[in-house]
């Protein structure tokens, strides 16, 4: 085991799914005030076609290529959602699920003619399905690290930009605010960690990295501050933990691991978190369902 | 019946199955958890197999349904500590289906439950899986099964109709009339469990969630009353299965992918074109108000 | 049970009769429709039945037989089989089912089956799983091919020394195959006898020229690869001194490319060998399309890969 841990392709494991679960717990965070969780979840299952298609198109299997394809497809499909939300009776869960199902659908098509036309299984297009932790390299953990520096600096820069905007959006707008610009950098980010992250995770488990170390950490603290602070330690110490255990042993898969330490994580918040947590409710209860309400109510 | 009839039939049965049950998981705006269940019914086939040693309809058919109520207690637990439904959702069921995947890759090993397989369905290969029934001769078995699904589906939501309607629209005074809102939740959950897995081994989990959620939508766009959307809904479910089949032979590709793609084809034309609240009607209606 | 089979018929009725119209014109005798699910089993039968047969192979060059997915295309091809000869042993992963339900309606052989039990190569972790990749083993194939051609004969009895005289000659190339392949493998040392890939494809191969064969997934393309699989590998390449490494042309090259990349680190420096045709062949028409050129494109760049290092 020792040996292990000194060598460096578990060491490039190790800290891509630590970086990549602290940038995708501070975004995580952002999506959760908006009560946006499952439009990760979303937009992860409609990159596929997005993928699928640069790979038709360009003939290549180089990652860039095949990340803006991803980028753009899951852009798109937050678009549509929006956009039936907005025009229409459908609430933003159907209308989140009709553009999930329907993209991943396209994708399912496109895949069977790329892997027809040839080249589709070489080029390694189902690890954006399911993706693959352990074949990952060098690159990759530096494609990480740059991840989450610019998702901190763009959150922390503008902090309070941020924390009016998440919270109120009308009041950031009265206080002059650019809410628009900001809206479409949250999507953006949330779009690029999910691109990035889906051929280390997986399309499925992706959603969970955003979701899971964000909830987790509001039991904790009512500062915002913290709460991405924490999030982002959540989201790395289960990335840690969750390589660590998947490489105990062979054929062992590493982003489900990932998730099952995370989600460990939210339990033990849930119940003895020091600020909502069940064991510390008492009469704070209703204080704090009040909390609750403002905070997760942006509108 | 040939090849291409049964394939029809299937499908034109997971769309009225998904259909019927599609209008009150929108109505009742629980499309994702449609989602959600679909996922988790893996780790109820897994454990299934795990205790029974087998993969016969049957242990998965009672493993989903279990792992399906067991999903939505959980996100209803959740809720009721204070957490949005959409995070409950997400935690629930991305934490079951890993649990499902790290079970199949360490206790399963090499037995041929593969998760694409889970996900992506196959129905091309439905008509050749067939058992033999007395009187009627072979059917294909998931075909069967459907069908029996299809047939508790319209009869549990035709018998308690008017118990459905207050719960959906209005289930603060269902619970005041004394209506069984809360049982009322779980025959649901149970009633979308079953229809997941049946519709499942067919087609796969994301053609599931496409034909629960993106009919059922699209018959909202076009009238108001409960009875008309049912019937829309799985007239929606049956078209984009039979347009999904024509698409598939014409590209030759993945049938379950095409009928999920058209379920949105339908979308995009109801978007536009509906009576009701469509793009066009709106705008109509707009400019013969002013 | 009939009405299938009524249908069945039905539609394979329909096919030869829109089929018959120009073999009515043309006046010759229809060929036997085979259709084969991998282009190794599809190639090889062609030979055998040379012009009596018509054959289509469901998987073309690049595509993973562990994952594939038919299309509707494949469908009605089956369906206007005559015969149709698979792998088996779950190469095909969830397409073995369909097979047997194939088979209560026409003749549908499984080459993997028709060896006996224990000829096969058993996974050392999970003793209940069969190594599928049979091909690799010339004698196994032969063994067969020669229960594939009997088949053929079955169906078309008025062709028997045809097809016969024609697996004779295709058996002595394949002789000849394994004696040149045999002799070249056994040019390279021993010691560097040690054939890595992205997944276990070769037992067979390396069971026929004593030669070790590690692969970074297991039998299935489906298996979960883990840090620890990769790591394994590593410590091996570094430990044995090997210098080589090879990516399939139905895989995805990331996992070696890992592998390349982590002994590197370890001060091992281990080069691409190139790449080998394991599940999959080359493009039809080519001398890689062919069993035979794919088999000895893959001892080429073995033996080049293998031995270069050895100086």
């Amino acid at each position: 085991m020792t040996g292990l841990l000194s060598s460096s392709n578990f060491q490039w494991v190790l800290t891509s799914a630590v970086l990549l679960g602290m940038a995708a717990g501070m975004v995580g965070t952002m999506a959760n005030l908006r009560k946006q969780g499952l439009m990760s979840d979303a937009i992860s299952h409609a990159a596929l076609p997005g993928v699928i298609l640069a790979f038709l198109i360009s003939g290549e299997k180089q990652l860039p290529v095949l990340i803006t394809g991803a980028a753009i497809s899951g852009l798109i499909a937050a678009f549509f959602i929006q956009s039936i939300k907005r025009t229409t009776r459908i609430k933003e869960d159907a209308a989140m699920g009709i553009i999930l199902s329907v993209f991943f659908g396209g994708g399912i098509m496109l895949l069977s003619i790329a892997n027809r036309v040839g080249g589709g299984s070489q080029s390694g297009l189902d690890r954006f399905i399911f993706g693959q932790a352990a074949s990952m390299v060098r690159m990759d953990a530096y494609i990480m690290g740059a991840l989450a520096v610019v998702v901190m600096l763009l959150i922390f820069v503008s902090f309070k930009e941020w924390k009016v905007v998440l919270f109120d959006p009308r009041h950031a707008k009265m206080m002059g605010i650019p809410v628009r610009l900001y809206s479409s950098l949250y999507t953006l980010l949330l779009v690029l960690v999910i691109v990035i992250g889906i051929q280390a995770v997986g399309v499925i488990l992706m959603a969970a990295m955003l979701i899971i170390p964000a909830i987790s950490s509001r039991y904790w603290t009512h500062s915002l501050f913290t709460v991405f602070v924490l999030s982002a330690v959540f989201g790395g110490v289960s990335g840690g933990i969750g390589t660590l255990i998947s490489s105990s042993g062979s054929n062992l898969p590493t982003g489900p691991f990932i998730v099952v330490t995370s989600s460990l994580i939210f339990l033990l918040s849930l119940f003895f978190g020091t600020k909502k947590g069940l064991l510390f409710r008492g009469e704070k209860l209703h204080a704090n369902r009040r909390y609750l309400k403002q905070g997760g109510d942006h509108k | 019946m040939s090849y291409a009839g049964w394939i029809l039939l299937t499908g034109a049965l997971v769309g009225i199955s998904c259909g019927l049950t599609g209008v009150l998981l929108i109505l009742r705006k629980m499309a994702m958890m449609a989602d959600a269940i679909s996922h988790t019914v893996l780790l109820g086939i897994v454990a299934a197999y795990l205790v029974s040693s087998s993969l016969d309809g049957g242990s998965m058919l009672i493993g989903a349904m279990l792992a399906g109520l067991l999903t939505a207690w959980l996100v209803q637990w959740f809720e009721s500590s204070g957490i949005n439904t959409d995070a409950a959702i997400g935690v629930v069921f991305t934490t079951l289906f890993s649990i499902g995947v790290i079970l199949i890759s360490t206790s399963v090993g090499n037995v041929h439950l593969d998760v694409n397989h889970a996900l992506m369905g196959e129905i091309s290969f439905i008509p050749w899986n067939v058992i033999e029934l007395p009187l009627i001769g072979p059917v294909p078995s998931a075909t069967l099964l459907l069908l029996i699904v299809t047939i508790i589906v319209a009869l549990v939501i035709l018998l308690f109709f008017k118990e459905w309607k207050i719960t959906t629209f209005d289930p603060a005074l269902a619970a005041s009339l004394g209506f069984p809102v809360l049982l009322m939740h779980y025959v649901f959950m149970t009633l979308v469990s079953v229809t997941t897995v049946a519709a499942f081994d067919a087609v796969g989990a994301i053609m599931v969630v496409a034909m629960l959620i993106t009919p059922a939508a699209s018959a909202n766009l076009w009238t108001d009353r409960l009875s008309h959307m049912f019937l829309l809904s799985a007239l929606f479910g049956v078209a984009s299965s039979s347009m999904g089949y024509v698409v598939a032979i014409w590209l030759n590709t993945s049938i379950s992918g095409s009928m999920a793609f058209s379920t949105g084809l339908i979308f995009l034309i109801s978007y536009f074109f509906a009576p009701k609240h469509g793009q066009i009607a709106k705008r109509v209606y707009k400019t013969n108000e002013i | 049970m009939k009405k299938l089979l009524l249908a069945v018929m039905l539609f394979v009725f329909g096919g030869i009769i829109s089929g018959c119209a120009d073999a009515n014109e043309t006046d010759s005798k229809k060929p036997l429709q085979v259709v084969a699910t991998t282009s190794q089993i599809g190639d090889s039968v062609q030979q055998i039945g040379g012009e009596n047969i018509e054959v289509t192979s469901l998987m073309g060059p690049g595509v993973d037989p562990h994952t594939y997915q038919a299309t509707q295309n494949d469908i009605q091809t089956l369906q206007n089989a005559d015969i149709v000869f698979y792998n088996g042993l779950h190469l095909e992963g969830k397409m073995d089912e369909i097979f047997e339900q194939i088979s209560a309606t026409k003749p549908v052989l499984a080459l993997g089956e028709a060896i006996p039990e224990e000829k096969l190569l058993k996974d050392p972790d999970n003793p209940g799983v069969v190594d599928p990749h049979i091909w690799f083993d010339i004698n196994l194939w032969k063994e067969s091919l020669d229960k594939a051609a009997n088949e053929l004969v079955k169906l078309m009895p008025e062709d028997e020394e045809e097809i016969l005289s024609q697996k004779e000659t295709y058996f002595t190339e394949l002789d000849t195959l394994l004696e040149e392949s045999n002799d070249q493998m056994e040019s390279i040392d021993q010691q560097q006898r040690v054939l890595v890939t992205a997944h276990d494809a070769f037992g067979y191969f390396g069971r026929l020229f004593d030669t070790e064969v590690i692969g970074l997934q297991g039998l299935s393309t489906e298996d979960e690869l883990g840090i620890r699989d990769i790591q394994d590998t590593i410590d091996l390449l570094v430990e044995r001194n090997i210098p080589s490494v090879f990516i399939e042309s139905s895989i995805s090259d990331r996992s070696i490319q890992a592998v390349i990349q982590g002994s590197e680190e370890s001060g091992q420096k281990v080069e691409l060998g190139g790449e080998l045709y394991s599940d999959a062949m080359g493009k039809e028409g080519t001398v890689e399309g062919t069993y035979i050129g794919m088999y000895k494109h893959n001892v080429k760049t073995i033996v080049d890969a293998l031995k270069k290092e050895a100086e």
